[in-house]
């Protein structure tokens, strides 16, 4: 539930089987190895895809450019991708950078640097540069997603998925039904940006999915919710309880 | 009745000698006062001109054009007027002469002079009572016009004319006057013709008497003169007085001078002719001269503009060379610049070769020996030979691996064909990501990797040269370096521009000369061959940190360590929150 799904279109076993492995290691869902043109733009469609990597020349042809190509020129069906390649000519680079691919894997490659890779395409996908590659954040939020960074891997929560947040000093952590993500992001922004949701703040330092609310206890204080997680309801947030139909 | 053999009518002509410079003088002052409009008429400017020179047919021409242009009666045809009955009397054309001075109106400011003129043509054409009317006329004249006439010709004149009208003793009375006045001027051509007047006078009242001593007088004063006519008149009158007085043969003698007298005007004519047939001829031989001098100085022109024509060809072809030379020395520098090029290249080439040939070359047959000597041990089941056998065989193939990058990298970097591209980086990354690659070599190897790199540190270069550059400094390193040994990456301080990347090692160090050798190897491109290392890593690191307007410096002391300093340039302006 919380992978990112990738696309890998590379024709050389050698070259996928090893990415593969170095990706579900690291908590990646691969989605399909695409061999071929055709087959690439079947799964794109077909899938729930959130990131492609892309080998440049697929049977000696850059047909992984002119894949780039197509996605890119379709409204609204643009995904994160990045390009591999092993050639460092100019030529090929001036056409791949034609696509503005959003980063570049070069042969050999280690795990470092396809993570990196990864992270970099997310960020400027969504445009929050250094939001993954810095120091000093580890998320990236679009619409209905936040791309968090746990340990070392890249994790994907959906934000209807989220039970409430709780905000510590200078950074937040995220609980969903089976998880607790920790954000390094302010609850002011995030705040904001989940407003547009379903959330609502029920204390100074909450942040609660109305849809996930099971119980609301006044007498306690307290807010149950789906799966038993409790959150605190402090006096200057009670009002807000009164746009639902209570019940008792 | 005593007859007479009428004497040749005597007068004077005004106009002829001694009045001429000052009428001309009278004309040129009344010239002066005309305004500049009439001045500059060119009909008028010429007639007047050729009035003054004397040329008398010009003068009529041109005084003709300005009368036909200005009409008869303007003030200025009148001058015209006066110039053509002036040409006229010259031309011994009296009835025309008179014609024109009819024209006159009596305001003309010439007038009076214009009077004395026709006076002079009514005697001439034998009308006596009115040439005596114009005489007398300026007789009255006052002084100041009286100047410009010869009083004792005015006397003698009128004394003429009455001798002609017959009444004598009027005449008598001017004539004698008239030669008083004469006689002051001792102009013998004058006295002449008064004394034989005079003669005329009494013979013909048949006073021979008193005419025969005048007439003996001119005779012998003609006898001074060079005036032929004059000679022969007097002496046609001697003869005529012996003749009358019986005397015969002074007679003759008289009319055979008189005859010689008229031969020598014919003689003088025939002169003339010849003088005027000689001038002709120099004129003619002048002619000639001038057309030779003519021809001369058209070929002297025809040289000249030769000349000219050849200059500024010979300059034209000057400028064509110097053109040509300039765009020649242009193709040359070019040349040149293309032969420097291809030198580097061929000296890449080179290079490439002697790596192919002696690096590649031992790097492949070491690892050619080494399969053998596996297969070896494999066939005689040498087991335990066959782990370090494997662990050396990949060791080679990766150093030929790298050997081969780095080649690859070399020439794509020489021929500007590599992918270049500048961008922010965060160096703690790219150091990671290389570093990674380390981690089970170090780690076999026993050294211990110390990285310290604040994550803040963002520099501005191309992401994969910068890895190359640190792949092979970290190859080096290990290479150079024993188990216990360290490696430290750290930054350290840093310009306002730049940042320090040192990379250091404890490893076997070099020395100096060992140094030096490489530097100066890679730095000058020596093709020296068979070296132990030919600094080709090296190079190519100096040559992308260059590339990156960063530096490469090395510092190194044998069994010390190996210290390598990078500057690099930093992210402009970076902002981080």
């Amino acid at each position: 539930m919380n992978k990112i799904n990738i696309l890998i279109i590379e024709d050389l076993k050698s070259e996928s089987v090893p990415l593969v492995e170095l990706l579900t290691k690291n908590g990646f869902n691969v989605v399909a190895v695409a061999e071929n043109f055709k087959d690439a733009i079947k799964v794109f469609y077909e899938e729930p895809i959130d990131l492609l990597i892309i080998d440049v020349f697929l049977n000696g042809v850059p047909d992984g450019i002119t894949f780039a190509e197509t996605i890119s020129t379709v409204p609204g069906s643009l995904k994160p991708f990045i390009f591999l390649t092993s050639s460092k000519d100019r030529k090929i680079f001036d056409r791949a950078k034609l696509t503005s691919p959003f980063s570049f894997l070069l042969k050999p490659f280690n795990e470092l640097e396809v993570l990196y890779a990864i992270e970099m395409a997310l960020e400027k996908f969504y445009d929050q540069g250094m939001a993954l590659t810095g120091e000093t954040k580890n998320a990236v939020i679009n619409d209905d997603h936040v791309f968090v960074k746990k340990n070392k891997s890249l994790k994907k929560i959906s934000i209807a998925d989220i039970l409430y947040v709780e905000v510590e000093q200078r950074y937040c952590n995220i609980y969903t039904d089976s998880e607790r993500y920790v954000v390094l992001i302010s609850l002011v922004k995030i705040a904001a940006l989940f407003e547009e949701h379903t959330f609502i703040r029920t204390h100074r330092n909450y942040l609660v999915n109305s849809k996930m609310i099971e119980e609301i206890i006044l007498n306690e204080d307290t807010i149950i919710l789906k799966g038993k997680h409790s959150v605190p309801l402090s006096d200057n947030y009670k009002k807000l309880t009164k746009q639902f139909n209570l019940l008792s | 009745m005593k007859f007479y053999i009428t004497i040749v009518s005597l007068f004077i002509l005004f106009n002829v000698h001694c009045q001429e410079k000052s009428r001309s003088d009278l004309i040129k002052s009344e010239f002066k006062k005309f305004p500049i409009s009439i001045k500059i008429d060119p009909n008028f400017k010429k007639a007047y001109l050729f009035f003054i020179e004397k040329e008398y047919d010009s003068t009529l021409v041109y005084s003709h054009h300005f009368i036909a242009s200005h009409g008869l009666n303007d003030k200025y045809s009148n001058y015209c007027h006066y110039f053509r009955a002036m040409s006229f009397i010259n031309k011994q054309l009296f009835t025309m002469a008179r014609k024109e001075f009819e024209m006159l109106p009596k305001t003309f400011p010439l007038y009076f002079t214009a009077q004395s003129e026709m006076g002079t043509i009514a005697l001439e054409l034998g009308d006596y009572s009115k040439a005596l009317g114009y005489f007398l006329e300026i007789k009255e004249l006052s002084q100041e016009d009286q100047q410009y006439f010869k009083e004792g010709v005015l006397y003698h004149n009128i004394g003429v004319c009455y001798l002609h009208l017959e009444k004598f003793e009027e005449s008598e009375e001017y004539l004698l006057e008239g030669l008083n006045l004469q006689e002051k001027e001792q102009n013998t051509s004058f006295l002449i013709t008064s004394y034989m007047d005079i003669a005329n006078l009494y013979y013909a009242q048949y006073k021979d008497d008193l005419a025969i001593p005048f007439f003996e007088k001119a005779y012998a004063l003609s006898k001074k003169t060079k005036n032929f006519e004059l000679k022969q008149n007097a002496a046609l009158n001697m003869a005529v007085v012996e003749e009358n007085r019986k005397d015969y043969l002074k007679s003759i003698a008289y009319r055979k001078e008189y005859e010689i007298w008229k031969d020598s005007i014919n003689d003088q004519n025939k002169i003339l002719a010849v003088a005027q047939l000689e001038k002709k001829f120099i004129s003619e031989k002048k002619q000639k001269e001038i057309e030779i001098l003519e021809k001369d100085n058209s070929i002297k022109k025809a040289q000249r503009n030769n000349f000219i024509y050849s200059s500024i060809l010979l300059s034209l072809l000057a400028v064509a060379l110097f053109y040509f030379y300039r765009s020649k020395k242009k193709v040359n520098k070019v040349i040149l610049a293309q032969k420097v090029t291809l030198d580097a290249l061929n000296d890449t080439k080179d290079r490439l070769f002697s790596i192919v040939s002696h690096d590649l070359r031992s790097n492949v047959n070491a690892i050619d020996r080494n399969n053998s000597k596996l297969t070896e041990s494999f066939k005689t089941q040498e087991y335990k030979e066959i782990g370090p056998q494997i662990e050396q065989g990949n060791a080679l193939t990766n150093s030929t691996k790298a050997l081969l990058d780095n080649m690859l990298n070399w020439a794509l970097l020489q021929t500007e064909q590599m992918y270049f591209q500048q961008e922010d980086l965060s160096l703690r990354s790219i150091v990671n990501h290389v570093t990674h690659n380390y981690e089970p070599l170090l780690n076999s190897k026993n050294i211990a990797l110390k990285i310290d790199i604040p994550p803040s540190m963002f520099v501005y270069a191309d992401s994969e040269s910068l890895k190359i550059v640190f792949r092979n400094v970290i190859d080096n390193a290990i290479k150079f370096s024993v188990a216990g040994d360290q490696i430290s990456i750290y930054t350290n301080a840093q310009s306002h521009s730049h940042c320090q990347l040192i990379i250091e090692d404890t490893g076997t160090g070099m020395s100096n000369d060992v140094l030096t050798d490489l530097l100066g190897q890679s730095k000058q491109e020596s093709k020296k061959i068979n070296k132990e290392r030919t600094g080709l890593g090296l190079h190519l690191c100096q040559s992308m940190m260059l590339k990156n307007d960063g530096e490469l410096d090395i510092e190194s002391e044998e069994n010390v360590g190996t210290k390598l300093i990078f500057s690099i340039p930093k992210t402009k302006a970076h902002e981080q929150d």
